[in-house]
């Protein structure tokens, strides 16, 4: 009661590495709804009961008004804490397409809700769209390389893929001399290492 | 306004501060101490710090120095405060500091934080910039949330000096998917 739960909540959000997801806990977000229904009952019964009295609800401060108060109060902390919640983790959500391109890697999937999915793929399809209009890719790295050609060292197996004019098949630790574009989603998705000799 | 979505100053809101309350309430279950649902005036209950802020405001409870800012913080701030575990008393010691300092009405937080962050500083400063990857755990447990962010950011651009000087590889895994092997550098 009165915003424990909530910030319970939100500590677990903080307690992720930075920038990192912690799994969508929707059974804690279910219990801080059903408090501020709680709440809302608490705070209704209350202004009854000093209209009931007779009194002018907007100007007496007695007991029953302070307790209203504190409930209201309640209310607002924990609408605070969910809409944090719920901002930070869109925040996250909208820099993964950035930095992990339109397909999710199973792991960071089974951290996300059911509408945070949907709200992934809305925003990852309409940068798509956009990019395809203006007919130029944006994820890729901003600044110009030296060298266009790039020495990868495969990590985990990708199998057989199919790029520009060759099929390749990139076993595991093999080594390929590949165009740095191409190399590029591979690596920011952990499955291929650059070697620096 | 701007910090109504910032997680850590929701959780600086949560800290504890004792309150006498200077009107009754009924119809709460607050006070953990009384039998039934009201509070009674003059009882002494801890609450979160964003209620008691809210309540002061309307005159209804008077808010104490929080526990981790009396007299034995100080003595010790004074005589080294490099060493000093302000984890363990308050994770957000100087963002709560500056919070409560307007409303409690003592003059000497104000100077007291800012002499404990003034020898903090230089502290975490180079330890950041000279230790190793490794070394440093001791130390890093008795930072609060605010000196941790100042090392981490010192560390960073140590890292980032590092690879400008020593070049590296380009492209890095997306931090996003965590740490499966540590980095040697």
């Amino acid at each position: 009661m009165y915003g424990r739960k909530a910030c319970q909540l939100v500590k677990e959000l903080a307690s992720g590495e930075k920038g990192q997801l912690t799994p969508y806990n929707s059974d804690l977000f279910d219990q801080v709804i059903a408090e501020c229904s709680q709440h809302h009952l608490e705070l209704q019964s209350l202004i009854r009961k000093m209209q009931e009295e007779g009194l002018d609800v907007q100007t007496t401060r007695n007991a029953d008004h302070y307790g209203a108060l504190i409930h209201h109060l309640s209310l607002v902390r924990n609408k605070r804490c969910l809409m944090a919640y719920m901002y930070n983790r869109a925040e996250i959500i909208r820099s993964l397409i950035w930095k992990v391109g339109p397909v999710l890697p199973q792991q960071i999937q089974e951290k996300l809700s059911h509408t945070e999915e949907e709200y992934f793929k809305k925003h990852s399809g309409a940068l798509q769209s956009y990019m395809s209009r203006l007919d130029l890719d944006l994820t890729v790295d901003m600044v110009p390389p030296k060298d266009p050609y790039i020495q990868v060292r495969v990590l985990d197996d990708i199998g057989v893929v199919l790029s520009d004019d060759k099929t390749t098949n990139f076993a595991r630790h093999s080594m390929h001399f590949l165009k740095r574009t191409d190399a590029e989603q591979f690596i920011s998705r952990g499955l291929m290492e650059e070697l620096t000799s | 306004m701007a910090k109504y979505y910032d997680i850590d100053d929701i959780i600086t809101d949560e800290e504890i501060v004792a309150v006498i309350f200077q009107k009754a309430a009924s119809g709460v279950g607050i006070d953990p101490s009384s039998e039934t649902d009201c509070v009674e005036v003059g009882s002494k209950v801890e609450l979160p710090f964003w209620l008691a802020h809210e309540l002061q405001q309307r005159q209804a409870v008077s808010m104490n120095i929080p526990t981790s800012f009396n007299q034995n913080t100080r003595l010790e701030i004074q005589a080294d405060s490099a060493c000093v575990d302000l984890r363990s008393r308050c994770p957000y010691f100087y963002e709560f500091g500056c919070k409560i300092a307007p409303l409690v009405g003592a003059r000497n937080i104000g100077p007291l934080l800012l002499s404990a962050f003034k020898s903090r500083y230089k502290e975490v400063l180079t330890k950041a910039h000279t230790a190793a990857f490794t070394a440093a755990s001791k130390n890093l447990t008795i930072l609060t949330k605010e000196e941790t962010n100042l090392y981490e950011a010192a560390q960073s651009s140590m890292a980032a000096f590092k690879k400008w000087r020593m070049g590296g590889p380009r492209f890095q895994k997306a931090s996003i998917l965590g740490r499966k092997r540590k980095s040697t550098e």
